[in-house]
Order: structure tokens, then sequence, then C-alpha cells
């Protein structure tokens, strides 16, 4: 659980929701939402057992994680009605042209119940927020969060359904982000790269690069540098967000200086927030003996623990 | 132009100034980058000889110098190379109190270790010796580590001077073997060193080393455990045990480590984590002393730190 002004949430990781959960994502670019979404749609389609119900006006083809499918795979994922589009449209607008809250619920309610009949276990539904056309100001507020208080008395109790409610951070003014945040009760995060337990990779999206948590040692140093790997073959500036390492092995510094002298482009790594124990063992080797690593944000991480 | 490494052994503060000071005023006049690393109060006595040369010398406290050779080492070498292109000339007083003996042979390593860190540097670099106060074997080991000695006004090639590799196997000649009956143990198994850092950690803070000094311990027993792990034989193991204000940690394994290390082995600062002996430089930073012993029944690596 994590603690944020206007209420409490539980951070789950998508592939860790579960029925009943009604999630919130609020991403930062197309990047993490195609990451996080993608999952979560794909998740959904690559078996038999489980249907997702996405509301957009984008092309099937181009929605997040069916791209992953082969064209064969969604035509058939279509004809099954395993994967349902709802244009924005005929889902939540009245014959008026204006958002309509009650008539989107009747909407994914009908799917969801219909989903049994078509011999599906699950059900995932994600709606794309931002596009909705809804008033602006506190009346287009409103008509939101009555929307999101109908997902939540559809989708809440049931041992079946969970959907993710997404939206561009730029999409809405900072405040009613917030507000509507505050009608989820979990908020949805990408899947780790890599988690055994002692390492923790997560992918960041603003900055681009990885969250590393836990504890990086020789038995983790290949799995890091393929991860490390992936990030950096985009060619852009890799930020690795270090708050949460409490342990960093020398070869493990040896490591980093080496794929960052060695990542395309020669823009080097970025460490952020690096722990005052990780920090003390930099300063004593010396950040010029650590070719190709830049000092990035300095956070008020704590220091390394001594025993894990 | 190569490094110039004498060895002043002088008798009280008189002949000290009567030789350092023109030494110093003498280097700031030819623009050379000049330091001096004494202690108090000759500190002050320098300072108030050299007013003339204000702001031409680098005056540098030794009590806060001279605390762990490898890292006074690398402080040296960053000093050098803040002094980009121009010609160095130090003078350097080791701080000789308060170490016991063989702390003492690795200040006495560290003087050597200078004529290799330094060998191509065109520097000047006297060292101070006061014959008066100094044990004899302080100044015998002076005598080893040192090309040159200046000595009643005259400086002479020393017959005595020892090459650093030499030297430095006389050095390791010190170190101990042998382990207390209780002394903790763990063996090595598996790659996954995790289980060892909460081993050593939790003990090492229950053996009451600040948290610090904890972290550093976990830190280079990590190292040394991997290192035994990738190239040694099983079975590797860790002993920790307490010995009067230090904590040991001692990782063997099985195997030789070939090519043998000499004694030179993780002394000389690396230019960078690229380099081979990053790891074992890093080790002998992060912890007081560190002991190499590779035998007929195995490699032992020991950490000691207070």
């Amino acid at each position: 659980m994590s603690g944020s002004e206007g209420g409490w949430f539980t951070e789950r990781a998508v592939g860790e929701l579960r029925p009943g959960d009604h999630g919130w994502l609020a991403y930062r670019t197309p990047e993490e939402r195609e990451h996080v979404i993608g999952d979560f749609v794909h998740d959904g389609l690559r078996g038999t057992v489980e249907k997702v119900v996405y509301v957009t006006d984008a092309p099937p083809e181009r929605l997040p994680g069916v791209r992953r499918l082969a064209g064969a795979d969604l035509a058939d994922r279509l004809r099954r009605r395993q994967l349902r589009v709802l244009p924005l449209k005929q889902t939540c607008l009245d014959r008026a042209g204006r958002f309509d809250p009650p008539r989107m619920a009747d909407a994914v309610a009908r799917e969801v119940e219909s989903a049994f009949g078509q011999e599906f276990r699950a059900v995932r539904v994600t709606t794309e927020l931002g596009r909705l056309p809804a008033a602006p100001g506190p009346a287009g507020l409103a008509r939101m969060l009555s929307c999101e208080h109908l997902v939540d008395q559809a989708v809440a109790p049931s041992t079946t359904a969970m959907a993710v409610c997404q939206v561009h951070r730029d999409a809405l003014p900072r405040d009613e982000l917030a507000a509507l945040r505050d009608a989820h009760e979990v908020l949805v995060a990408a899947n780790p790269e890599y988690d055994d337990g002692v390492l923790r990779l997560v992918r960041t999206f603003e900055p681009h690069g990885l969250r590393v948590e836990g504890e990086l040692d020789a038995a983790r140093h290949t799995v890091f540098a393929d991860r490390l790997a992936r990030v950096t073959a985009l060619r852009r500036r890799a930020h690795l967000d270090l708050s949460g390492l409490r342990f960093i092995d020398v070869a493990g510094l040896s490591l980093l200086a080496r794929h960052a002298t060695g990542v395309p482009g020669g823009c080097g790594l970025v460490l952020d927030d690096v722990p005052a124990g990780v920090a003390e063992l930099i300063d004593m080797v010396g950040w010029h003996r650590l070719p190709g690593l830049v000092q990035g944000r300095r956070g008020s991480a704590p220091g390394g623990v001594v025993t894990s | 132009m190569t490094l110039e490494h004498r060895a002043f052994l002088y008798r009280g503060q008189e002949e000290f100034l009567r030789v350092a000071v023109p030494f110093l005023r003498d280097g700031a006049r030819a623009g050379d980058a000049v330091v001096a690393v004494v202690c108090e109060p000759v500190l002050g006595a320098l300072r108030d000889a050299l007013a003339d040369a204000a702001g031409l010398v680098r005056f540098f406290d030794a009590e806060e110098f001279y605390r762990h050779p490898v890292r006074t080492l690398e402080q040296y070498q960053q000093l050098v190379k803040a002094m980009a292109a121009r010609r160095v000339r130090a003078l350097a007083e080791p701080v000789w109190q308060g170490w016991d003996a063989r702390e003492m042979v690795e200040w006495a390593r560290y003087e050597s270790l200078i004529n290799v860190v330094f060998g191509d540097v065109d520097a000047r670099a006297l060292c101070s010796y006061d014959r008066a106060v100094l044990p004899e074997e302080v100044i015998d080991h002076a005598r080893r580590t040192h090309p040159l000695l200046l000595e009643g006004g005259v400086t002479v090639r020393n017959g005595r001077y020892t090459d650093p590799v030499a030297f430095g196997e006389e050095c390791d000649r010190a170190r101990r073997v042998g382990r207390p009956a209780g002394a903790d143990y763990l063996p090595i198994r598996s790659d996954d060193l995790n289980p060892l850092r909460a081993f050593v950690g939790e003990r090492a803070v229950r053996y009451g080393l600040p948290e610090g000094s904890a972290r550093n311990l976990v830190t280079a027993a990590n190292e040394v455990a991997a290192n035994a792990l990738a190239y040694g034989c099983p079975p590797v193991g860790l002993w920790l045990w307490r010995d009067g204000r230090k904590v040991v940690c001692e990782v063997g394994d099985h195997g030789l480590w070939r090519p043998r290390p000499d004694p030179l082995t993780g002394f000389v600062p690396p230019g960078s984590a690229l380099e081979r002996g990053f790891g074992l430089w890093t080790v002998r930073l992060l912890v007081d002393l560190v002991e190499l012993r590779t035998d007929w029944d195995g490699t032992y690596v020991r950490l000691y730190i207070g």
C-alpha cells in the first residue's frame, strides 16, 4: 500500500491484477501505455479462456498488445468475440452526443454477462478515459466520476472481471486526474522485467530506463546486463533509478561502466537517486574510474542496508 | 623525467626546517606544484617560515592524509593529476605513531609502492624521518624504500634500496595464518551470495562494527567470495571472528591462484573500473588490511576491519 494525498492505493504490476480489481493507469508516454496495457490485453488474448473488452475509437489492429498477435490470430479473436472493441460513440454517448455514464456502464456490463455464454472464464475491460468527450470543468468531471462509480459497481464485486482505466497524464488537468485516480483502489504498474525476490528490475518511461531494486550481485549480472541492453538498444540516454538499490557488488560497478562506454551514440548511463551506501562506494573508487556513468537526480534515498 | 624519491633523515625540527624550507621555496620559485604534508606543530612552523611563498605551497595535515595506505596512494594520485602538467615537488612525513606492528609494515610497503605508482611522474619527493623520535625499524624501512638518501646535508644513492616486488614479498611474510577455533563459518555452495551478505552483515554489526564499516566488509567479502566461486576450486568457505578491536573475515577455496598474485597485486590504483585488478584494489580500499595467501592448501583472502 502506498499513501498519497487523497487516499490509499495498492500498487500492483499489471500481471498481478486480480478479478475484482478496478485499476488506474495515468501513463506518461505511448511507450508506457504499450508496455502496460499491452501486457494487460495480450495476457487476455494469448489464451482462449479470457475475453478482452476495449472501449476505444482506435482500430483493433492498432491496439496495445494486439500488435503482438499474428494477423490471423487477431481475425480469429475478433470472430470468436474474444476481443471486443467498443467505439466510444456507440458505447458512451447519448443521442445528443453527450457522455452518458450509465450507457457506458450498461455496455460494459452486457459484455461481462455475455462472456459466460461465450464460454470465457474471465473478462478484462479497459477504457481510454482521455478520449471521452465529457463536458469541460466540474460537470464533465462529475460525469466521469459517476462513470467510474458505475464501473466500480460492476467490477469490484466480480469474481471474473477486472478493469483498467487508462489516461494520458496530459489529457486532463492535474486536479481532475487526481480526483479520477481517487475513484480507484489499484494503481497499475508495469510488470517487472525481472524479479527473483532479491533483484527487481522495472522499466521506467519518463525518464527512459530501468528501476533497479534490491541487490545486484554476480549471480544476477547476466540477467541485469540483458535487461540493460534492451533499454540502451533504443539509442536514447537511459536512466537507472537506483533509489531502491540496497547492494551492488564491485564487479557490478564495472559492468555498469563497461555497458555505459558501449552504449550506441556514446550517451552513457545516468544514475538517479543513488542511495547513500552505494554513493559511498562510488565516491571511494571515484566517478572518474567509472567511464560513461553520469550522476543524475539526487533524491533522499536512504543508505544501503547492512543485512539483507 | 621520472620520480626522484628521497628519504631525508634528520634530527630535530631545526635540521628539518634548514632543509625543508629551501626545498619547498626553490620549488615555488621554479614554478613547480609544491605540496607539504606534515603534522602539527611542524606544519605551522613551515607555514611561518614560508610566508614569503604563501599561496605557492599547498599544505596538508598529515594526520588527515595518512590514515589508510591504499587510500593515501590514491589521494596522492589525485593530487598529482590535479596539478596537471606541472612538475611536482612534495615534502611528506607520514604518521608513524598509533599503528600496530602489522600496520607499520603496510605503511613501509606504501613508501615502497610510491616508486611503482609514481615511477614515471616528473616529481621530486622528499620523505622526512626524524631519527630523534622514530623507532629504528621505521628508519630501516626508510633506507630500503627510497632510492636516494639525504643525510647530514648530502644526497647519496642508497645501496640498500630494495625493489618494491622483493620488499612487498617481505611485507607479505608478516601476514598471519591460523584461525580461532570458535570462528563463525559459512560454507559457500551457491552462486547466490545473498545469504553470505546477510551472514557477514549481521555478525559485523554484532561484533561492534559501525554501520559504514559493516557495509564495507559486506561488499569486500562478497567480492572476494564471488572471485573464489568464479576462479577458485570448491569447497569455498568463509570464516569470521573478532580479534581485539578488529573484525577478521577470511574467504578460502582449494584452488591455486595462477599466475600467482605478486606483492603489487591490487595496490596500484587502476585507471578505471574496466581494468583488471579493479576488484581487488577496491577490496583493499574498503577494509583496513587485506592479506592474500595462495599455498599448497588453497587460496585465502583475509580481510581486517576495525
